[in-house]
């Protein structure tokens, strides 16, 4: 590989997210305003937006963030996302 | 070094070009935070749980109270026969998030001593996929501390069910629709 690889970040995906998706796990390029982050993934998965999304969480590193409320984060380089749908533990 | 199949792969699903991330590895387990000071024990592990071991962390001689859980997996949902669950964590916010509730639970209830373990990948029906212990001075607090432990863990914790039914339909569950009899919510 001669390429110089564009900037990316990892989106892991769970349950409900992963069967959608067909992925655990992706590269996505950065950077991204976490503010596009649902957009991006429904342009790449028509209709996940109401079908997962809706009822999911993102974080970010170890933390929680919201698409919404935390408009000015962006999400950077080798940067750790997660798409967290209703869990179902025990 | 041997390959390993992901567990999570659906027969719908499509090849990935990524490699299997180390949190889908049963190799990267187990997982484990303990913190010595509030004597809390938090496990993730693709092997049978042991719940002799879980007891044997929390006891303690100032203890009068120990109480064990152990959630099983049942054989059916909803009268429909299951053939197999599987569990997946994301342990980098489920270890978090549950020695956050242990150390909650040891603050409100002045225990002395939480395990909370989850089993994952395939769990044959009827063995543990979760264990609960609670050590108190007392029965009432390690009881009460016991259900509110468990609760907070279904509730909370970064894991998902997947059953699969005999007929060969799956589906993931979610706690939030059920309480703790079972019922819709």
């Amino acid at each position: 590989m001669n390429s110089i690889n564009p900037p990316t970040f990892q989106i892991h995906y769970f349950a409900s997210a992963s069967s959608y998706t067909g992925k655990q796990t992706e590269r996505l390029a950065a950077p991204l305003p976490l503010s596009l982050l649902f957009e991006t993934l429904e342009s790449m998965y028509p209709g996940i937006g109401e079908k997962v999304l809706s009822s999911c969480g993102v974080s970010l590193g170890d933390e929680y963030v919201d698409v919404v409320d935390d408009a000015g984060v962006v999400i950077g380089e080798g940067d750790e996302v997660a798409v967290i749908p209703p869990v179902s533990s025990g | 070094m041997s390959s390993t199949t992901p567990l999570n792969t659906h027969p719908h699903e499509q090849p990935q070009s990524d490699p299997l991330p180390p949190h889908l590895d049963p190799q990267t387990y187990p997982r484990t935070t303990t913190n010595p000071t509030l004597n809390t024990h938090i496990h993730l592990t693709y092997d049978p749980l042991d719940p002799t071991a879980a007891l044997s962390k929390i006891s303690s001689p100032n203890a009068g109270a120990n109480v064990l859980f152990l959630g099983t997996t049942r054989n059916s949902f909803e009268d429909r026969p299951v053939a197999t669950l599987s569990y997946t964590a994301y342990p980098l916010l489920a270890l978090k998030t549950l020695s956050k509730i242990a150390a909650d639970a040891v603050e409100k209830h002045g225990l002395l001593g939480v395990v909370i373990g989850h089993r994952l990948g395939d769990v044959p029906i009827g063995e543990s996929s979760i264990v609960i212990a609670v050590s108190a001075g007392h029965r009432g607090a390690a009881w009460r501390a016991g259900e509110e432990v468990l609760e907070l863990c279904k509730e909370k914790a970064e894991i998902w069910k997947r059953e699969v039914f005999v007929d060969g339909e799956e589906e993931w569950r979610a706690n939030k629709d059920r309480d703790a009899e079972g019922n819709l919510v």
